[in-house]
């Protein structure tokens, strides 16, 4: 009973207490769609059909559910699970276990630095509390990411050299120098946005961008460098050195199987998912909506208005959260309906042909259609709904709360603004991702000693003057101190 | 004893970082193979940090991370990795040496006991700690006449770096580069000053 008061009492300490679980949970969440979009993307490049062949069947109805490859990943998972977990007898026991578990963590740990929703001021008694949309809040919350990132190399270091085998240990090593060597333009890279900002808080950093303009349109050489660190601490095509079936058979995974294999996997997505969420925030504007005001037009007088440049930021979203709620909403829908038109096209051709399974593969694309189209339909009455009966008030305040300048709003609000900045933040942080796939299956792999000599004797180059240039460019606006 | 939930998971954090310290410490010493000690460093490491940490200096705490475990660790356990010599090679737990190295040990932690033994216990007031990254970089750089002057000492520090750099590029230039001939060439004509 005594815990129910103390939640009924608490509602944002307790979502406080909530979210370390649930955000690496809905994470895991994501890992999945990033696979699918991998090989659906990999297929759609390639010109190939992609993952179509796994199914469950539903009794009775004659209908095979394929969810667009996604059951490939269960089917993934049930056959790693299954095999032989099998160890090496030269292996260095104790490190060969303790290696996989080393890009898991790290790639666990770090999303709970990036900011997933602005800050939230809420009324807790007769003062004022704060939740903060980071899990772990700290001045210094951009070099602890960078040193957790660091840390993932052990992984490959200690993995490959466990295994006991020239090939990983190639692999391995290979791997980690260039991981170390573009480690050095990432950092000086980012300076640059530092400098600008003034802060290592990646909250502070996402609210400049969304009062100033996005990063990459202060900072596009920054970026571009960033960005291409950020491959190559991924270990992602065009960098990756540390596979090659044509030179050193499965790099410094070639001695794990099963289980362990996955856990290597599942880094590297995590890995991926993480840079792109890290990208998203320090270039992309985290969770603001828009590089740029928007013009809005205030009443003046009687018949007179007057052209406003205003910011779409946190305080303005819940201030008109219907309007914001309608536009998320009938975009979403609006692209599920063409999602379900698409769908119908394909159900259209199969109906042309003469394939074996063609009444299966039409009743199932139908099943999609529909299901699509009234999920559509449904956001978008929801987005007219949210647009025309939807208003917020910020509470009221009264005493020594009137003092504090920005407005409270009621939970709810908060609970729907953090959601929508939620799903911004995923928004971008999956167009990143997509460019992680698209690079991956473009661009042929560079040899080693082009890595190295991309690292060192260019991008650490250009990182060096971008960050004199902005330095002095920033103390000649900015003053500084 | 504790007045608050903060002071209790403060004492039971630091007494499981300070048990991991002195644990992966003991690993160093007494593990035989080279690896094996260089990953309990890391943990020495890693637990130092979280100390750092608790005592009001995330900042330190993050470079220890970044810059012990993630980058001078990391050359470490590489360089272990390219000599081969070190996968088979193992070392005696305890030698003649064992008897010098414990005496310098012995001596700190001599001092550290009799230290604590007769100061009074001290708290630390957060906000007077400067171990957040704004006071330390207001202190370092505090470019006024009457400061410290701490910003020279830096970039004293960056020069003397930069030198160790440019120097080891120097000494490995001297093998890659020159190709046996101009080798030869050269001894002679150090031979003739």
């Amino acid at each position: 009973m005594f815990l129910f008061d103390w939640i009924q009492a608490h509602p944002y300490q307790t979502v406080g207490l909530i979210l370390p679980i649930a955000i690496p949970l809905i994470l895991f969440q994501v890992l999945p769609l990033l696979v699918l979009l991998e090989r659906r993307g990999a297929a759609f490049i390639q010109d190939r059909v992609g993952p179509s062949r796994a199914y469950i069947p539903i009794p009775g109805t004659g209908l095979r559910i394929r969810a667009f490859g996604m059951l490939y990943n269960m089917t993934d998972l049930v056959k790693l699970l299954f095999k032989e977990n099998f160890v090496p007898p030269f292996a260095f026991k104790s490190f060969y276990w303790l290696a996989p578990a080393i890009p898991v963590a790290t790639g666990l740990l770090t999303p709970a630095l990036l900011p997933w929703f602005a800050p939230i001021a809420y009324q807790d008694g007769s003062a004022i509390g704060v939740l903060p949309g980071t899990l772990i809040t700290t001045s210094s919350g951009l070099l602890l990411l960078f040193a957790l990132g660091s840390l993932s190399v052990y992984g490959v270091v200690l993995g490959s050299w466990s295994s006991n085998s020239k090939f990983s240990l190639l692999g391995g090593m290979r791997a980690s120098a260039m991981m170390i060597s573009y480690e050095v333009s990432m950092g000086l890279s980012v300076l640059g946005m530092l400098l600008i900002v003034g802060s290592f808080d990646l909250t502070q950093i996402v609210d400049w961008q969304g009062h100033h303009t996005w990063g990459m349109f202060v900072q596009p050489v920054g970026f571009l460098l960033f960005l291409v660190s950020m491959f190559a601490e991924c270990n992602r095509n065009p960098f990756d050195v540390a596979e090659g079936e044509s030179e050193i058979v499965g790099g410094f995974h070639t001695e794990y199987a099963g289980v362990k294999f996955m856990m290597f996997m599942t880094g590297e997505y995590l890995h991926v998912l993480v840079a792109s969420a890290l990208l998203a925030t320090l270039y992309a504007g985290g969770y603001e909506l828009l590089p740029f005001p928007m013009p809005m037009f205030v009443d003046t007088g009687v018949g007179t208005s007057e052209v406003v440049w205003q910011w779409l930021d946190t305080y303005w979203i819940k201030a008109h959260l219907g309007g914001v709620l309608a536009v998320m909403l009938g975009m979403t829908g609006l692209l599920l309906i063409g999602f379900a038109w698409l769908i119908a096209g394909r159900r259209a051709n199969y109906a042309r042909q003469k394939a074996q399974d063609r009444d299966l593969r039409m009743r199932e694309y139908a099943l999609y259609t529909g299901a699509f189209s009234v999920l559509g339909i449904g956001m978008i009455l929801g987005a007219i709904m949210s647009g025309l009966f939807l208003h917020t008030e910020p509470i009221s305040r009264a005493g020594a709360l009137a003092a504090y300048s920005v407005p409270i709003y009621p939970g709810w609000v908060d609970a729907v603004t953090a959601v929508i900045q939620f799903h911004v933040v995923i928004g971008k942080t999956m167009l990143f991702a997509w460019l992680f796939i698209w690079v991956r299956w473009t661009l042929p792999r560079f040899r080693y000693d082009q890595i190295m000599g991309l690292g060192w004797k260019v991008m650490l180059n250009i990182a060096l003057v971008n960050l004199l240039i902005t330095a002095i460019v920033a103390k000649a606006i900015g003053g500084g101190r | 004893m504790f007045h608050s939930l903060d002071q209790l998971l403060g004492s039971a954090y630091f007494a499981l970082f300070a048990l991991a310290t002195l644990l992966c410490a003991g690993g160093v010493l007494l593990s035989k193979h080279p690896i094996n000690a260089a990953v309990y460093l890391i943990g020495v490491m890693l637990s130092l940090s979280g100390i750092y940490v608790l005592l009001g200096s995330p900042f330190l705490g993050v470079i220890q991370v970044l810059v012990y475990a993630g980058a001078i660790m990391m050359l470490v356990v590489f360089v272990i990795m390219v000599l081969n010599q070190a996968r088979d090679h193992r070392v005696p737990r305890f030698d003649g040496f064992s008897i010098v190295g414990a005496i310098l040990p012995l001596a700190i932690a001599v001092m550290a006991v009799r230290t604590l033994a007769f100061t009074e216990a001290s708290t630390i007031d957060p906000a007077k700690v400067r171990g957040e990254i704004g006071p330390i970089a207001y202190t370092m750089f505090d470019l006024t006449p009457a400061g410290p002057g701490y910003y020279l000492l830096f970039e004293l520090i960056g020069v003397l770096l930069l030198i160790a750099v440019v120097a080891a590029v120097m000494l490995a230039k001297r093998h890659l580069d020159s190709p046996p001939v101009h080798e030869a060439a050269g001894e002679d004509g150090h031979a003739q000053h």
